[in-house]
């Protein structure tokens, strides 16, 4: 087993587009996760029980089910009733769903982490439910949470070889069609776990910066 | 013949299977200023936080300023009053807490800033000048940008004193304000609650261990002992003269604790 520059070399521009899809990917997947997330949380807390029961319900299920089987569904079953969706939307969906109903959890505990007192002073200063979650809550709840959102986007990240599974060509899928069409598998395996590594470092360090910067209390 | 400002008739709360408040009638006049004291468990800042609408009775009734606080009238039937009704009667009271309750994100200024310029569409450049006469009130116009983590525990007291005060409420409740204090901080916090009951004729319900305040600063004092009164009256004839056997075991406890009177 001898590694070869040239052929690294000659698969190095196909990896990159796919790295750009991957990135794409995570950042639209996380952004539907973190807005559905907050939505399931809140959800979750409503005062109409029907409503927060359905909610847990519907978190419940997804998290209970693994990501690729919900990609095959968004993929390949909901066009039997008619729902057609292109690869990178339905694994972009896919992947912002299945982590919403994880965030949400931080969600969850970030809102909790909030002392009663918050709560009562904002009533005794008369603000409405809705001023309280935006002004007093929701500011005091994020920073904290920010490692943990840091921690989700990193595991998105990684998540996203497995929208390879329908069609989508993010880096592990190009990867694979130069492997299996010269059986060399050293070089693209090689390359796309060093782009994981390298950007996942690179994330990890922006995760710290701006945690400091949001640790402006406290 | 001026008509109370708070009247509180016959009500009662329960904490599942604990009944803290039994059967509770208040009234409270314009101006006066009421001390409620006791010991801890005996309902007195249950009774506050009703005031407040932060705990619902499970009976009776109560009027501020002649108008229903937990009830609200519909087709001429009272019924228990919706969060409209509340945010409305809210806007009479005020309250400053044991724990203080700074939002931490705001700095000084804004914590008292933020609610009348919410809720009241009072401009922030007005909302700001009247803030600052408050810190100037409580002696901290120099911290108004500072951020509340900055404070001492009497400084943060201070604060949301102002705060409660931005919002010109018709009566304002202390629940223990001083209870989480440092004891060389409590002297700082008091001295502004006996400014405003100098310099201002707002009716004000003050819970406290403080015996020697509560003894200068109140027209009247109660003293509660499991969700009832036990004993009312002037500071002077509760302190020197306590009818009550439970009011003179009380206060015999609080001054072999080294509270002065």
């Amino acid at each position: 087993m001898e590694w070869n520059w040239a052929f690294a070399f000659a698969i190095l521009p196909r990896l990159l587009e796919g790295a750009k899809i991957t990135i794409v990917a995570t950042f639209l997947g996380f952004l539907i996760a973190i807005v559905i997330g907050l939505a399931i949380a809140l959800g979750r807390r409503s005062q109409q029980a029907w409503i927060a029961r359905s909610v847990g319900l519907c978190a419940d299920f997804i998290r209970g089910t693994p990501l690729l089987v919900q990609l095959y569904v968004l993929f390949f079953v909901l066009p039997n009733i008619g729902i057609v969706l292109s690869p990178l939307t339905a694994g972009v969906i896919g992947l912002g769903l299945h982590n919403a109903t994880y965030i949400a959890e931080v969600y969850r505990a970030g809102i909790e982490s909030i002392s009663r007192g918050q709560w009562e002073a904002s009533k005794a200063c008369n603000l409405s439910i809705g001023q309280t979650w935006r002004h007093i809550i929701i500011p005091q709840a994020i920073p904290p949470m920010v490692p943990a959102l840091a921690n989700y986007l990193i595991a998105m990240f990684k998540e996203t070889p497995l929208l390879s599974a329908i069609t989508v060509y993010e880096i592990m899928g190009e990867a694979l069609g130069a492997a299996s069409r010269t059986y060399q598998y050293l070089e693209p395996v090689t390359m796309v776990g060093g782009f994981f590594l390298i950007i996942s470092l690179v994330c990890a360090y922006l995760a710290r910066v701006l945690e400091e910067r949001v640790r402006i209390y406290q | 013949m001026t008509k109370p400002i708070i009247r509180i008739k016959n009500i009662s709360k329960s904490f599942g299977a604990v009944r803290v408040l039994d059967g509770l009638s208040i009234d409270v006049m314009p101006k006066e200023r009421l001390a409620l004291i006791g010991p801890s468990g005996s309902g007195k800042t249950t009774i506050l936080r009703i005031l407040m609408t932060l705990e619902r009775i499970n009976d009776g009734h109560i009027e501020i300023d002649g108008e229903q606080l937990c009830h609200m009238e519909r087709a001429g039937q009272l019924v228990p009053a919706d969060e409209k009704h509340l945010a409305n009667a809210r806007q009479k009271i005020g309250m400053v807490f044991q724990h203080f309750n700074l939002f931490p994100h705001k700095s000084v200024i804004d914590n008292i800033t933020l609610a009348p310029i919410l809720t009241k569409g009072v401009a922030k450049p007005i909302a700001e000048k009247r803030a600052m006469e408050l810190l100037d009130m409580v002696g901290l116009a120099d911290k108004a940008k500072g951020m509340p983590v900055e404070l001492s525990g009497g400084q943060k007291q201070r604060v949301a004193i102002a705060r409660a005060l931005a919002l010109q409420p018709k009566v304002m409740l202390f629940d223990e304000v001083t209870s989480a204090l440092d004891p060389e901080l409590v002297e700082e916090v008091l001295s502004v609650l006996w400014q405003l009951s100098t310099e201002t004729d707002m009716t004000m319900l003050l819970v406290t261990h403080e015996m020697g305040f509560a003894h200068d600063f109140a027209h009247r004092v109660l003293f509660f002992d499991r969700g009832k009164i036990v004993e009312e009256g002037k500071p002077g004839d509760i302190f020197r003269q306590p009818k009550h056997e439970r009011t003179q075991a009380f206060l015999k406890k609080i001054l072999a604790a080294g509270h002065r009177i």
